[in-house]
């Protein structure tokens, strides 16, 4: 099919070399193909615009997530509504040192480190067991806890309940703590805790119905732990209301070290065997990686196609016996026997006619008797096979396109006459 | 652009450090890492050192004409005018039915040089080929990435029907010069002139004596007359919908062209002169004028361009036609198809304005499949195919009957025998004077 003459040709051009040929020159290949700074000049301004939008894009989500970043609640470095991030500024620019942390294990270590530690505690998805909040209450001598829940309560202070709602208005302190007489008021509604009956060494402060309060605080001989039935007295939007932030501030700032803890899904004990990921050797993730690229690669190496797609008109392709196969198809579904016999018949006998030596227009009788004659057979059965016979079903109609064709062929024998080649009628 | 297997190859190499040096997900990333960066900066070092496809300067050398059934060569001259040596794969792309295939040639050019790459097309259809454009991809000395750019360098082959009929030719043009010298008896008519005196040989009929030359000589001499010379053959084809019909695999148009290139060699060799008209609605080819081997070079290459047309034949406007191209009493010769009685209604209505003037022989290629259906009678299914074909073929005998009626001659035959039998219906009505 190809074939490659290697080797320089020096001589004259091809053009003046070959006679017979007309050569069509083209003396500098024009590229269809655009270069690459014709391709950008073309494709600049799209390429522009899709930066552009992308740019407006990022710029949008960056301005919108700042505002509306779902971290947290109370995180340290949450911004948002829910978060807690202006209060622990605040404490840090007092000289308090905050440190946060997300595991049991982290806040421990941070106590640790610390003279007299203060721990905010703040278990929003409940990770912590029962034991652990035990643990933890031991880490320091002043445990805050924000928005305690039931293994919190019976862990810390199983004397506290919940107490509901607060109804309405601004409580005052109606305790001794320092803290909540230097805070005076809470803002108004909220959560609450109950006190019940007997319980000893728990103090309510901001009592804000029948035994409902605002803040419990258990004070043993040297740990004192304090529980505030509502966040809002630390969130970012409700902390200067009231006096939520004298409270907050004089609760976590009483010591010169802060530990910020909220537990995280690293808390929970993990249990059965170790997990597929762990199992896997490092070297596996990569692999995966470079194997898609090099599926990557490949599609481009036997998808790249070699050059335009070359077009060409081709013709309408129609067979000339679509006709005849249809009408053969309407006779079969519609059951014509008789129909499809008399064509055959009438074929058959402008043939016989012509054996028989008789003219293009001679008669049908004329016609059965040349053929009875020639064939040496009966005419009244000529007669029937030719003209009569009706078919009652498909049985008789094959019989008879048989008797027909035979008839034919016994005609012929007797006539000797060449079999019929050319379709020249 | 566009990378090679060896890139793809190397790229997935990169398992086996990954594998050897990774044993924590963070140093497999960064071996990962590492790896992606070498073959991309090996990749792109191979693609600037590669030469520009766009410094190609291309030369087509190509033959105007090819019969269909042979074979041709294209040649095309590749001249680096670059400064970097080339090692490119080279694609010509040719129209499918060029025969070309899926041409891909390597070549190595080194600067300033030039190379020629020949491909050998083998058409697989009439009509004009076209070539527009040579794509080459210039691979790296690395073989990692090629630069790609398609060229433009147009070319064209006009690919001519094959007249196989041609093999038909000498038997007839034997039978013809036998028409040559006959005496009177046999072929002396309207149609026939005076040809020369010879002497008389037994056997020869005593009325063809001429006394007035044998009273010249010694000799009793006769006279012998030859068929008639500068007649007019005006050959009409009807290139409307039914001629795209496919029987034996070959269009009804293709077997019209056969049949009139054999027919117009004939007459050309008999001394007639021969028009060609390729007609449906609009004159899609017309030859007029010529003679001898230019007649057909000129037929077949107006043949070659011509395709089936999808609209119906306007047969009312055949007459003025044959008026334009003749006004002289010729024998016309329609090749279309004779189907059904209602599609022939515009030809019948139309013959007796032809069969007025003109020896009017309409040709026509029937199916030879309906022939064989015919006669298979095996099942149901057969029975009533035998039926339908039959009846397919009564139709054709009845419109040819109708044709006939109207005085003018036809011919049916099946594809390969249309041409010598329409050669043959020629040297019959020439042997006897008609035209």
């Amino acid at each position: 099919m190809m074939t490659r003459v290697p080797g320089t040709t020096t001589g004259p051009a091809p053009a003046q070399a070959t006679d017979a040929t007309t050569p069509q020159a083209a003396l500098d290949a024009v590229s269809a193909t655009p270069t690459l700074r014709v391709a950008f000049r073309r494709s600049g301004f799209w390429v522009a615009a899709g930066v552009g939008a992308l740019l407006v894009a990022i710029i949008a989500s960056a301005v919108a997530g700042g505002r509306a970043s779902a971290g947290p609640p109370l995180a340290a470095d949450n911004a948002a509504q829910s978060g807690a991030m202006a209060l622990v500024e605040v404490l840090r620019d007092r000289g308090v040192t905050v440190t946060l942390a997300d595991t049991l294990k982290e806040a421990t270590a941070a106590a640790a480190g610390s003279a007299d530690p203060t721990l905010f505690y703040f278990d929003a998805e409940g990770y912590l067991t029962r034991d652990q909040v035990t643990t933890m209450a031991g880490l320091a001598s002043r445990t805050v806890v924000a928005d305690p829940d039931f293994d919190t309560l019976q862990a810390l202070a199983p004397g506290v309940g919940f107490g509901g709602l607060a109804a309405s208005g601004s409580p005052g302190a109606g305790c001794d703590i320092p803290a909540a007489v230097q805070a005076d008021s809470l803002s108004p509604g909220g959560k609450t805790l109950t006190i019940a009956v007997g319980a000893a060494g728990l103090t309510g402060c901001f009592p804000t119905g029948q035994n409902a309060f605002a803040m419990v605080a258990r004070g043993d001989a040297d740990r004192t732990v304090t529980l505030v039935a509502d966040t809002a007295v630390f969130s970012n939007d409700t902390v200067t209301r009231g006096g939520n932030a004298a409270l907050a501030l004089n609760l976590l700032g009483a010591g010169g070290d802060l530990v910020w803890y909220l537990p995280t899904f690293a808390d929970v004990a993990r249990t059965g065997p170790p997990s597929l990921g762990e199992l896997t050797p490092g070297w596996v993730t990569p692999t995966l990686v470079l194997l898609v690229l090099v599926a990557l690669a490949a599609a481009v190496w036997r998808g790249r196609r070699f050059g335009p797609l070359v077009a060409e008109n081709l013709p309408v392709t129609v067979r000339a016996s679509e006709t005849m196969e249809g009408r053969a198809r309407l006779y079969a579904r519609g059951n014509a026997r008789l129909r499809a016999l008399d064509a055959l018949r009438v074929g058959s006998l402008q043939r016989l006619a012509e054996k028989a030596g008789l003219s293009r227009l001679a008669g049908l009788d004329e016609v059965v008797l040349a053929v009875a004659a020639a064939t040496g057979r009966p005419p009244g059965a000529v007669r029937s096979t030719l003209v009569d016979a009706v078919p009652a079903n498909d049985r008789d109609l094959v019989a008879l396109s048989d008797q027909i064709q035979d008839l034919e062929r016994a005609t012929a024998r007797a006539t000797t006459s060449p079999p019929p080649g050319r379709m020249d009628p | 652009m566009s990378v090679t297997g060896r890139f793809v190859a190397l790229v997935a190499l990169g398992v086996v450090p990954i594998i050897a040096f990774g044993r924590t997900p963070g140093t497999a990333g960064t071996v990962l890492g590492l790896w992606l960066l070498l073959v991309l900066g090996a990749g792109t070092l191979d693609l600037t050192l590669a030469g520009s496809p766009r410094s190609l300067s291309l030369t087509r050398s190509l033959p105007a004409r090819v019969r269909l059934g042979e074979t041709v060569t294209s040649d095309l001259y590749l001249t680096n005018t670059g400064s970097r040596r080339l090692r490119a794969i080279v694609r010509d792309g040719w129209q499918p039915s060029a025969g070309a295939g899926n041409n891909r040639t390597p070549v190595l050019i080194p600067p300033g040089e030039r190379r020629l790459v020949s491909l050998r097309l083998a058409p697989s259809r009439r009509g004009e080929r076209r070539v527009n454009q040579v794509t080459v991809r210039s691979n790296g000395p690395l073989g990692l990435w090629a630069r790609q750019a398609t060229l433009e360098c147009p070319g064209r082959l006009r690919v001519l029907p094959p007249f196989n009929a041609r093999k038909h030719l000498p038997s007839r043009i034997t039978r013809l010069k036998e028409l040559d010298g006959r005496t009177s008896l046999l072929v002396r008519g309207q149609g026939t002139e005076f040809d020369s005196l010879r002497e008389y040989v037994r056997g020869d009929d005593v009325r063809s004596i001429d006394w007035r030359a044998t009273a010249r000589r010694d000799d009793v001499m006769v006279r012998t007359w030859r068929p008639e010379r500068d007649r007019r053959v005006v050959i009409l084809i009807d290139s409307g919908r039914t001629s795209a019909a496919r029987i034996d695999d070959e269009p009804r148009l293709d077997t019209a062209f056969e049949a009139s290139l054999l027919l117009a060699a004939l007459a050309s060799r008999a001394g007639d002169h021969v028009d060609f008209i390729a007609y449906d609605r609009r004159v899609r080819g017309r030859v007029q004028g010529a003679q001898g081997a230019e007649l057909l070079s000129r037929m077949v290459d107006a043949m070659a361009v011509i395709d089936s047309e999808l609209i119906e034949m306007d047969w009312s406007a055949v007459p003025g036609q044959v008026r334009a191209v003749t006004s002289q009493r010729a024998l016309v010769v329609l090749v279309t198809s004779i189907d059904a009685a209602g599609a022939s209604t515009a030809l019948l209505s139309m013959l007796p304005q032809l069969t007025r003037r003109h020896t009017v022989v309409v040709a026509s290629v029937t199916d030879p499949t309906t022939l064989l259906a015919s006669w298979q009678r095996g099942n149901r299914e057969e029975i009533y195919r035998a039926a339908a074909a039959e009846r397919a073929m009564l139709d054709v005998a009845r419109v040819s009957a109708a044709i006939r009626l109207q005085g003018a001659d036809v011919v049916t035959a099946s594809p390969a025998d249309l041409p010598p039998a329409l050669a043959d219906r020629y040297i019959a009505l020439k042997a006897a004077g008609l035209l």
